[in-house]
């Protein structure tokens, strides 16, 4: 014990030290005088507490000065910095042990505020005491309160869960009960539910009736021992104990804000019992996700599997937990609960077991198909609320998981075709995203059919929504063929896997019909909206992953966009789906260029088809031709237009009026830079620009307004040194 | 309440058919996996090959199952009417395990009776008691055994001495149920997937959701469409030389303005020559354990609603059939059935098995 005082004292000095150093002459002279005082009171403090420790029984209070002047001295250190685990000892011994009478106890109790921790065997030896029956009741709660209030102080447990019997006893004294339950709620384990305690209860019960702190440490002990007792808690019932009103709350609060130490969470002990946020009587409760429960096995006394000690996973309580005990897990009852916190989905993560997770699919893919499929009266439409909660705590799981469930899947392809597009559309479209790749053959009936109708009779919103949710499909396809294409090639080596009947080109072919696809829905959706810039964004967010199959997911494959989507793209007003057309040309070519180098280091490598590179470079062209060389309805294939026609369009110098001057998204940046430049000219002549020196700076000036997808795309495709002509040769030749 | 034969009964093993995975890295293998021994992760959707309704089956034989099955037990099986219900398939169920399953539905059902009062389990429990018996005989080739499950109480104010009686009856059942399904699911599943009840809407409720936490499954009720009413209709008409039919009786329902009930009686003996004509001319109509194809039995139909559009100038097409009845037995489209006759009873389990079937969400 003196020893610890010793070390505060020595913090104290240490601190004050340090104030010492840091300030200046007078100041550090009034510090020193604090310090001084300050060690007088502690040397005062350690004399009250020998005090306490040595008084005699049958000391009186009554007029007892010393008596009272040591207490005030201890109430004085407790209220304001807490007392050392040593000091809480002292003071609890002395006061259960009445060696004063009942008169000081309470005062004594009401004062003991840990400032660290609780050693446990003196609330062992306190125990001792209450079972000696000297103590009068009230005082008896009021210990069992303090108890609960500093439970989490206590250091460890495991001597106090040594004598559960001896405070379980105390659950007759009728007071004393709901606070015993209290604590008992907090130290029951597996090894202390037993008949004749369950018994008991049940015998308290039916004596006191439904009482809360009674049922929820039956309901505890239910969790434990399913086979022992069943009880159905009323949705009426508050969870938790009642949080008691008690003399120590606000003070240990401040005692612990004062010495920095986190505010412990223990004062507020509640059941995680289950909460019903509607209390509104549901005929269909299908979509209720059901409360975790353990097994109930009685088989266990019998089998020989059971002696590997399983852990139900409603026993677990926190991640360090589940990794202690992954090994020996018991699912719970009904699987679905595992969709109801993070905890479990963690372990779900990890489960191998099929028939666990065909179980969770079961109840999953009935849910399903009773809200949606078989509800038949709009079901769905009356209890949207709940509906919406369910699909979003699903979708939740899924994202985690990073993995669709295979009912959700199933479903989908059933309802697809009675959807209207617009119920619950959001969480639809996050279900459509995680499905797994299903085969060419297949997709097209399954998704792709009754997705179109939806499609070209929706309106823009829904139509980018799809859009975003294909682009998401894709990004999963392709992360799980960058994951799993390592580990399939692995297998096929190990052994005859029957799993890797998806061959790569089958893979390969999946993803070509969901690129062509959505090129489609783009090509016709940009038409019917009139290039809308909403829709247009979507689709290059899409081409934004399609251009980089080969590099970033390592796939073999290269799908350009159709001109329906690259021209509306181009010609765009606004400027910066220009920015991110050029940027997805220039991953084009990365990709293209070491796809190509790939080729020739190794036969292997996928063959780059003709019309691919062929699309590429006139894209490459046309894209030059405008912006750089000014040259625009020049040559090649694609857009052309008789000379005539031109002509009679009345536009001068037509050829010029898609270079990156006069292109309409950026011939506001021409302005600027022109009167940049020339601030004193009155009549604008964005021709001067076309001069090889400004048009250079230009080009700067554009790149510094962050249009990076351009500078990346002028970098890779159009070298600045070179004249326009030789650049272009060369890119056909790619 | 026959105990030795309940622990006689055994949960059908079907370890050697189905085959594990050596391991399974990804959910979805592993989730693919689940879908009846699809070989590949990615390749065969189940969903794909989805379960359909026997186009053609057997004429009923008329099986004396009296000989097979407990006689009270068959006895409640024919005077009751049951509401339908499909469950998915059962997880850890074991026949050997009825008497415990009995203890602790009965405490459940206390439990909840009484919400917030915990309840012991292996006590005695007067006031509900559940019990759980094998009905042996009924099952087919790799069927599980059906189960019966009973509860008995006591009358609120009534007499100690007063002995409990069955307020409760419930079954569930697979009768020859699609052996491609039934094999495709992994050891510790039992499919029974229909579940008959009679009795307090309550009490049923109980029933299901004790099923639900303990076994891990789900229930829907289970409508009768139409196509399997006719199948209802043809099976129990063709019948008739066997065992009177006494009348077929039909009752539909036509979509005006107020609603309109027709109930359609027909004689038995029009009914049988109607049936007979439609029957394809190669069969040999002595022989009643011939095929019946859904053609026929939808000639038999049309053949109906014609002889009542010329009558009455009223097409049944356009209104929907409700329900179908002959002193064999009956059926709504809401899913109460009665079967009157036990000599049928398992060829219109199986129908009714496999209607339960198409109903599984996988």
């Amino acid at each position: 014990m003196a020893e610890a005082f010793s070390l505060i004292h020595s913090d104290r000095s240490c601190l004050g030290e340090q104030s010492v150093s840091s300030q200046s002459g007078n100041r550090s002279v009034r510090v020193a005088e604090k310090e001084r005082r300050k060690n007088e009171a502690e040397d005062s403090f350690v004399l009250a507490l020998k005090y306490f420790t040595d008084v005699e029984a049958g000391t009186p209070v009554t007029g007892n000065d010393d008596f009272e002047n040591h207490l005030v001295q201890v109430e004085k250190v407790a209220y304001s910095r807490g007392l050392a685990p040593e000091a809480i000892a002292t003071m609890l011994e002395f006061a259960m042990s009445s060696r004063m009478g009942n008169g000081p106890c309470v005062r004594v109790l009401k004062c003991l505020l840990p400032a660290s921790v609780v050693p446990q065997d003196c609330v062992v030896r306190a125990v001792a005491w209450l079972c000696v029956g000297k103590i009068p009741v009230n005082t008896k709660v009021l210990f069992v309160k303090w108890v609960l209030t500093v439970f989490d102080m206590i250091e460890a447990k495991d001597q106090l869960r040594a004598v559960y019997g001896f405070i379980f006893s105390f659950v007759t004294e009728e007071t004393l009960c709901p606070f015993i339950c209290h604590l008992l709620y907090l130290l029951t384990r597996k090894e202390s539910v037993r008949v004749f305690r369950v018994r008991k209860l049940l015998e308290l019960q039916s004596k006191l009736g439904r009482q809360p702190f009674l049922l929820h440490l039956l309901s505890l002990y239910k969790v434990f021992c399913p086979e022992l007792v069943t009880l159905s808690v009323p949705s009426r019932m508050r969870s938790g104990f009642k949080n008691h009103v008690n003399p120590w709350k606000s003070a240990l609060i401040g005692v612990q804000k004062r010495n920095g130490l986190q505010v412990a969470s223990g004062i507020s002990l509640t059941v995680a019992s289950k909460e019903k946020t509607n209390s509104r009587k549901r005929k269909l409760c299908h979509l209720e996700l059901p409360a975790m429960n353990s097994v109930v096995n009685n088989e266990a006394k019998t089998e020989q599997s059971y002696s590997l000690k399983v852990v139900p996973l409603v026993q677990i309580n926190s991640f360090a937990q589940l990794l202690e005990n992954m090994h020996r897990i018991e699912l719970p009852a009904q699987m679905g609960s595992l969709l109801s916190s993070s905890l479990a989905l963690q372990y779900l993560d990890c489960v191998q077991d099929e028939s666990a997770l065909l179980r969770l699919n079961f109840w999953l893919g009935h849910a399903f198909q009773e809200e949606f499929l078989f509800s038949g009266d709009g079901g769905a439409c009356q209890n949207s609320e709940e509906t919406l909660q369910f699909l979003n705590r699903l979708l939740c799981a899924q994202n985690f998981l990073q993995e669709g469930f295979y009912s959700s899947e199933t479903f989908l392809y059933k309802f697809l075709t009675l959807w209207d597009g617009s119920l619950f559309r959001p969480q639809i479209l996050g279900l459509l995203s995680n499905i797994p790749v299903i085969p060419s053959s297949q997709i097209e009936r399954l998704v792709f059919e009754p997705l179109k109708q939806l499609y070209f009779t929706s309106s823009l919103f829904f139509k980018c929504g799809l859009l975003e949710c294909m682009t998401n499909m894709l990004l999963r396809w392709l992360t799980w063929h960058s994951v799993y294409a390592l580990e399939d090639d692995l297998d096929i080596s190990l052994n005859s896997h029957t799993s890797i009947n998806m061959t790569l080109s089958g893979f390969k072919d999946s993803v070509m019909e969901l690129i062509h696809f959505v090129g489609h829905l783009a090509c016709v959706g940009l038409r019917l909206e009139g290039c809308h810039s909403l829709l247009l964004s979507f689709t290059l967010d899409f081409y934004e992953t399609v251009c980089d199959t080969f590099l970033k997911y390592g796939l073999p494959l290269l799908v350009m966009p159709p001109p329906g989507v690259f021209y509306p793209a181009f010609l765009a007003t606004e400027t910066v789906s220009v920015d991110r057309l050029a940027f997805i040309m220039h991953r084009y070519k990365i990709n293209l260029a070491s796809a190509k180098s790939q080729e020739k280091l190794t036969e292997q490598a996928f063959h780059i088809s003709r019309q691919t590179i062929s699309e590429f470079n006139h894209y490459v062209v046309v894209m030059v031709n405008c912006l750089w060389n000014s040259k625009m309805f020049h040559t090649g294939p694609g857009v052309q237009l008789r000379e005539e026609l031109l002509v009679k369009s009345n536009v001068p110098q037509y050829w010029k009026r898609f270079d990156l001057i006069h292109h309409h998204a950026f011939m506001s940046y021409a302005f600027d830079f022109h009167n940049q430049c020339w601030p004193g000219r009155k009549e604008v002549d964005l021709s001067v620009i076309k001069h090889s020196k400004p048009w250079g700076w230009y080009v700067e000036y554009l790149f510094t307004m962050g249009f990076d997808g351009l500078k990346q795309f002028v970098q890779t495709l159009i070298s600045p040194q070179l004249p326009a002509g030789i650049t272009q040769n060369q890119n056909q030749q790619t | 309440m026959d105990r030795a034969t309940t622990s006689a009964a055994s949960t059908p093993h079907r370890s050697a058919l189905v085959k594990r995975r050596s391991k399974s890295k990804s959910h979805r293998q592993s989730y693919r996996s689940c879908s009846g021994g699809a070989a590949s992760r990615i390749g065969l959707t189940p969903a794909l090959t989805a379960r359909r309704l026997n186009t053609s089956r057997k004429a009923p034989k008329s099986l004396n199952i009296t000989e097979r099955v407990n006689a009270e037990h068959l006895a409640l099986l024919v005077k009751t009417k049951w509401k339908l219900c499909y469950a998915t398939p059962l997880y850890q169920f074991r026949h050997t395990m009825l008497k415990s399953y009995a203890r602790q539905l009965s405490a459940f059902i206390v439990a909840e009776k009484q919400r917030g009062l915990a309840v012991e389990v292996e006590g005695a429990q007067n006031h509900f008691r559940a019990s759980f018996s094998v009905l042996q005989g009924l099952a087919e080739a790799d069927d599980p055994e059906t189960i019966l499950i009973q509860i008995h109480s006591k009358p609120l104010f009534s007499s100690s001495e007063e002995p409990q009686r069955c307020v409760w009856s419930g079954w569930l059942s697979c009768i020859n149920g699609n052996l491609d399904y039934l094999h495709s699911l992994p050891q510790g599943f039992t499919c029974l997937p229909l579940f008959g009840s009679s009795g307090t809407e309550v009490l049923t409720t109980l029933v299901k959701s004790w099923c639900q936490k303990t076994f891990d499954c789900s229930f829907g009720p289970l409508e009768i469409n139409y196509t399997s009413l006719q199948w209802f209709m043809a099976l129990l008409t063709n019948c008739h030389t066997e065992s009177n039919i006494q009348h077929l009786k039909m009752i539909w329902s036509i979509p005006v303005e107020p609603p309109l009930q027709v109930a359609f009686t027909v004689s038995p003996q029009d009914a049988w020559e109607l049936w007979s004509s439609v029957r394809t001319a190669t069969r040999d109509l002595a022989d009643p354990g011939g095929c019946i194809d859904f053609e026929e039995v939808e000639r038999f139909t049309q053949g109906l609603k014609s002889h009542f559009y010329r009558h009455f100038r009223l097409d049944l097409s356009a209104g929907s059939l409700k329900e179908v009845s002959t002193a064999l037995g009956g059926a709504s489209i809401n899913g109460r059935v009665k079967i009157s006759n036990s000599r049928y009873m398992i060829t219109t389990l199986a129908l009714l098995t496999e209607c339960a079937l198409l109903k599984m969400p996988i």
